[in-house]
């Protein structure tokens, strides 16, 4: 079925910022974290590009990294990981549904978390139509 | 002087491809390498390939390291560095509303074009017309 884009790497503890530099970007690209070892992302040209890009930073920075592609090999495997990645972002998707239902919610801020979410929504979640829909309702316009 | 690049090229490689006509070598040629190779060509300056000199540094696309190295302190340079960066690098702050655009343009440009070769030259109108808008009086 599906392919995945894998990420493994070692880091210097110090300094932090190279640490947490590397983590943080893991998260902006929405790669699932299995295990405490292993990041996942679905194999797409983009996916991968940026894995490798990020390997080399991390070797960069004093540390090792292994990319690879891969294929799962039990049943429903697949459909597991597709789970995991919608349940991160359907949770920010619902912090943005809820930050909307607020007084005076500070929309231009929603829209650009929107947006980021977007980026990383790799499957579609049908809460994105939702986010979009409550948005542009906030804002008062009548368009689509 | 001929330049070697991975293929499928997108909003940074084409930014490059641009800024090496236009202020590094006009006489440039470009030799397009499948996507995970590590070009080793003689008589080739390689691009956007993880690993060289002019390639992704520290957060930053190509398109900025190209700025750095061949020391182009072009305020409008400095600009389209930024869309790139936000367009091709996932960045934590985003202030260049055009950046996500720029990409959907570039990425669509590959899509319509034959071969990276025109999707390069198609790519550098883009860039022209940006460089000339950013670079006017107003600068946006």
């Amino acid at each position: 079925m599906s392919n995945w884009v894998v990420l493994v790497y070692k880091i210097p503890r110090e300094p932090a910022a190279g640490r947490v530099y590397v983590w943080r970007k893991l998260k902006r690209l929405g790669a699932l974290l299995l295990h405490d070892a292993v990041w996942l992302l679905p194999d797409t040209s983009w996916t991968r590009e940026q894995f490798q890009w990020l390997a080399f930073e991390i070797k960069e920075l004093g540390g090792e990294a292994l990319v690879w592609e891969s294929r799962m090999m039990l049943p429903g495997q697949d459909e597991t990981l597709v789970q995991q990645f919608a349940a991160e972002v359907d949770a920010s998707y619902r912090t943005i549904l809820t930050a909307l239902q607020h007084a005076a919610p500070d929309l231009s801020a929603l829209a650009r978390q929107y947006q980021q979410l977007q980026a990383r929504d790799y499957f579609q979640s049908p809460l994105a139509e939702q986010v979009r829909a409550a948005l542009l309702a906030a804002r008062g316009g009548d368009d689509v | 002087m001929k330049w070697v690049t991975w293929e499928h090229v997108g909003v940074d490689r084409m930014a490059c491809a641009w800024l090496i006509r236009r202020f590094i070598d006009p006489d440039a040629t470009f030799v397009f390498v499948p996507v995970g190779h590590t070009s080793r060509l003689p008589d080739a300056e390689p691009f956007d390939i993880p690993g060289v000199r002019l390639s992704h540094y520290r957060g930053h696309c190509t398109f900025h390291t190209m700025l750095r190295v061949y020391e182009l302190a072009d305020p409008t340079l400095a600009r389209i560095a930024r869309m790139v960066d936000e367009a091709d690098v996932v960045q934590e702050v985003a202030l260049e509303p055009a950046a996500p655009g720029l990409d959907l343009i570039c990425r669509g440009l590959r899509l319509t074009s034959p071969d990276d070769q025109i999707a390069i030259e198609r790519g550098a109108f883009i860039y022209e017309a940006l460089y000339a808008q950013l670079s006017g009086a107003a600068g946006h």
